[in-house]
């Protein structure tokens, strides 16, 4: 394999898919990327056997070839050449060599047939939506998937799609969000699918705010799309995800209406005298008054008050105040309101104007 | 070298009851004396310095114990009393430093690394607890002193009675490589027996150890365990100001060996233990159970539960199985009794990892609170008519019913 371009003509590629090439990993192949390069095309695969991200760029190929070379190196040595630089890419035995001006690297090699690739992912319908409506589904629930819990099919974000729309959901056990979004073509059947957390967040950052068409293809293994230069593959968790419907409450009439804005820094402020580990704070609520309140272990307080528009019966209710600022951060209304049940049941936090979105928080005991 | 970085001390009374004892009594000093409960099943809370030449060791059965040493002579435990001078001990620490940890009546960390600019090098304020101690009760301590309190602990038993040992950062691995590997705290004896018969003898043996070698022993844990074995920790020493568990066990007139009899007990143990958390509004997020045997070896088993719980139903389910853990390894197993059935003398249900305040589940929350339900009624039933007034049917066993 031979390849010339400028420096970051091959920088570009490997600086998309290094993100998925982990530097510890078991096994020695998977901290590398493999350049497969003809007709005059390169293109860099990374992966991590659960996200696999390939990114194509358009140089001289002189002698086509397929091999694996360390990802991180390659990155380091490539960042460290100056701007502009011609680079050589040659295979020489099992060696590469990385020329540079005046620069020689010369890098291990592992055998391409070693590399391990996700071939067709057997797509059962193809989800086709605006870049940006993707984002914002993605925006606006990957904050609540849970993190490394036994409950493995929390560890990412639920897809449902179904008719005209599909719908995130995303649940840690302690609050939930979900998030929905139009179709641009309808699909036949029902499919949900669970994105593990890290194609999640990988997915997140490659996704811009563009009017532009996204194709999401859903395996029975593995989800699939292309955006821009890139291709994203993840493997699926294995998993049945809870049924969300049911833990949304239907009966929480004691409807709170408040400035978001205001609502945050009160929170915000509230909490600094929280509990670090739980961040609990208690609300008590009286017509058109909110009460804040949070103590920490050394018995220090913090109270707050805040108008709001409430007409119900007085009533108290502790959170982690996490939670509910992580949920107002995403809300862009400038009013929100949170749906109360009873002191013991989960809230409903929504934008004042429907915009697909709902969060769901259970209360702690304080 | 003097000690940079943090200064924690770890204060250990030298035979604490037995020596309030012989304090108290003075006809009782330089004679072997222990302490315990009385009567043929009896068991050693504390043994002088005397008696344990005899290899009398604490946890012992009394009648074992006078098996060895004949001659010891056996005295009743008198808390109150021990209470009350364990109270003048921790009083010496706080003229030191707020911070400090009590572990039990006669054990303690402190941290003094902030007391260096008021009372001098940790080694000074070392001499000088040590000194008020005896000035004001009479009694002996051992202070390890490091920068951790890990080495502080393995330090302090290094040199007892009346010891103290500095093991400044330099000494670290010198100090802790030669030993056995059971002198970790908190590497119960069983599992410092796999450790040992699996070729690592030694904590330098231990913290030379790759992954392969320690996580058969260790699972996930392992790297926590090398750390532990090279002096590594960075817990704070947590100033007493909670209750840290609740616990509740029981001795029985005579030996268990059926498994219905041994969790009916422990589901009263549960309930017990439960009723305690909720009343004094706390959740916890570890349950443990204790297990002594016929033959007085004692285990614990504990789990860790998310969300953390108060309710009786989660508490008992989680100590039942568990205790169905423990028989199901125990009957290929080593200890029995006469019958070739597991010999259970004492069980003891612990809620550890409290919390005054509990994160609710979604989903937990969806499947219906009648658990919670039902505890609040017993709750108030024994509140008005007493303990016994209600019992679960779990907890009485199939052959009193």
């Amino acid at each position: 394999m031979k390849l010339t371009a400028t420096r970051e003509e091959i920088l570009g590629p490997v600086q998309n898919v290094i993100g998925v090439v982990e530097r510890r990993q078991t096994m020695p192949v998977l901290s590398n990327v493999l350049l497969s390069a003809k007709d005059n095309r390169l293109s860099v695969t990374g992966t991590d056997l659960e996200v696999e991200l390939v990114s194509e760029a358009t140089l001289t190929v002189s002698a086509p070839g397929e091999v694996t070379v360390p990802g991180r190196k390659l990155l380091d040595i490539l960042r460290a050449i100056p701007e502009g630089t011609n680079v050589t890419l040659t295979t020489e035995g099992e060696r590469i060599v990385v020329r540079a001006g005046r620069s020689r690297f010369t890098l291990s090699t592992l055998p391409a047939a070693e590399f391990p690739l996700v071939e067709d992912i057997q797509a059962m319908q193809v989800l086709k939506l605006p870049q940006k409506a993707f984002r914002t589904l993605i925006d606006k629930t990957h904050f609540s998937m849970a993190q490394q819990d036994v409950r493995y099919y929390l560890n990412g974000l639920m897809l449902e799609s179904e008719g005209g729309r599909v719908r995130a959901v995303a649940t840690d056990g302690h609050r939930l969000a979900m998030c929905e979004a139009a179709l641009n073509e309808r699909v036949t059947g029902k499919q949900q699918v669970i994105v593990p957390r890290k194609g999640v967040l990988e997915l997140h950052r490659m996704l811009g705010d563009g009017e532009g068409e996204v194709e999401f293809a859903l395996g029975t293994n593995h989800v699939r799309c292309q955006i821009g230069d890139i291709r994203f593959t993840s493997k699926l968790i294995d998993g049945k995800f809870p049924e969300y419907s049911r833990v949304i409450p239907a009966n929480a009439n004691r409807i709170i209406d408040a400035d978001r804005e205001t609502l945050r820094q009160s929170l915000h402020r509230t909490a600094i005298l929280s509990n670090e580990k739980y961040r609990g704070i208690r609300l008590s609520i009286k017509p058109n008054q909110l009460t804040l309140q949070a103590h920490n272990p050394e018995q220090e307080e913090a109270e707050d008050q805040i108008e709001v528009v409430y007409a119900g019966e007085e009533i108290e209710i502790g959170f982690n105040v996490t939670y509910l600022l992580e949920a107002l951060s995403v809300i862009e209304t400038s009013r929100v309101n949170i749906a109360l049940t009873d002191s013991n049941s989960s809230c409903l936090v929504t934008a004042a104007e429907a915009d697909g979105a709902k969060y769901v928080v259970m209360p702690m005991r304080l | 070298m003097p000690l940079v970085g943090r200064a924690i001390l770890h204060v250990d009374m030298d035979a604490f009851y037995a020596s309030v004892e012989q304090h108290d009594r003075p006809e009782l000093r330089g004679l072997p004396v222990i302490v315990g409960g009385s009567g043929g099943r009896g068991v050693v809370a504390a043994a002088s310095y005397e008696v344990r030449r005899f290899g009398v060791r604490s946890a012992m059965p009394v009648r074992r114990a006078l098996a060895l040493c004949p001659q010891a002579i056996c005295v009743s435990p008198r808390m109150a009393r021990y209470a009350e001078i364990s109270a003048q001990v921790f009083e010496v620490f706080h003229a030191f430093t707020p911070l400090v940890q009590g572990l039990s009546l006669d054990e303690a960390f402190l941290d003094v690394t902030d007391s260096r600019m008021l009372h001098g090098a940790p080694e000074l304020i070392a001499r000088d607890i040590k000194r008020l101690i005896r000035e004001r009760t009479g009694l002996g301590a051992s202070v390890g002193v490091a920068s951790n309190k890990l080495i502080a602990k393995i330090a302090s038993d290094l040199d007892k009675p009346d010891g103290l040992t500095v093991v400044t950062s330099e000494r670290v691995h010198a100090v802790l490589d030669p030993l056995p590997v059971r002198r970790l705290p908190g590497l119960g004896r069983k599992k410092g027996e796999q450790v040992a018969a699996a070729g690592i003898a030694t904590l330098g043996d231990l913290r030379h150890a790759d992954e392969r070698q320690l996580r058969p022993l260790f699972g996930r844990d392992w790297q926590a365990w090398r750390d532990r074995a090279a002096g590594l920790d960075d817990r704070p020493v947590l100033p007493d100001r909670d209750e840290k568990s609740v616990s509740n066990e029981r001795t029985f007139d005579e030996d268990l060996h059926s498994p219905e009899a041994m969790q009916a007990a422990l589901a009263a143990l549960a309930d017990k233990v439960a009723a305690r958390l909720r009343a004094q509004g706390l959740w916890a997020s570890c349950i443990g159970i204790k297990v002594r045997r016929g033959d007085f070896t004692t285990l614990t088993r504990q789990r860790t539960l998310t969300p953390a719980t108060c309710e009786t139903g989660v508490i008992a389910a989680t100590t039942r199985e568990l205790l169905a853990g423990w028989l199901q390894e125990e009957r290929p197993g080593a200890a029995r009794g006469q019958q070739g059935r597991p010999a259970v003398r004492l069980l003891g249900v612990s809620a550890t990892g409290l919390e005054d305040a509990a994160q609710e589940d979604l989903f937990a929350a969806a499947d219906g609170a009648r658990g919670t339900r039902l505890d609040s009624a017993l709750d108030a039933i024994r509140d008005r008519f007493g303990g016994a007034a209600v019992s679960r049917a779990s907890s009485l066993g199939r052959t009193r019913r």
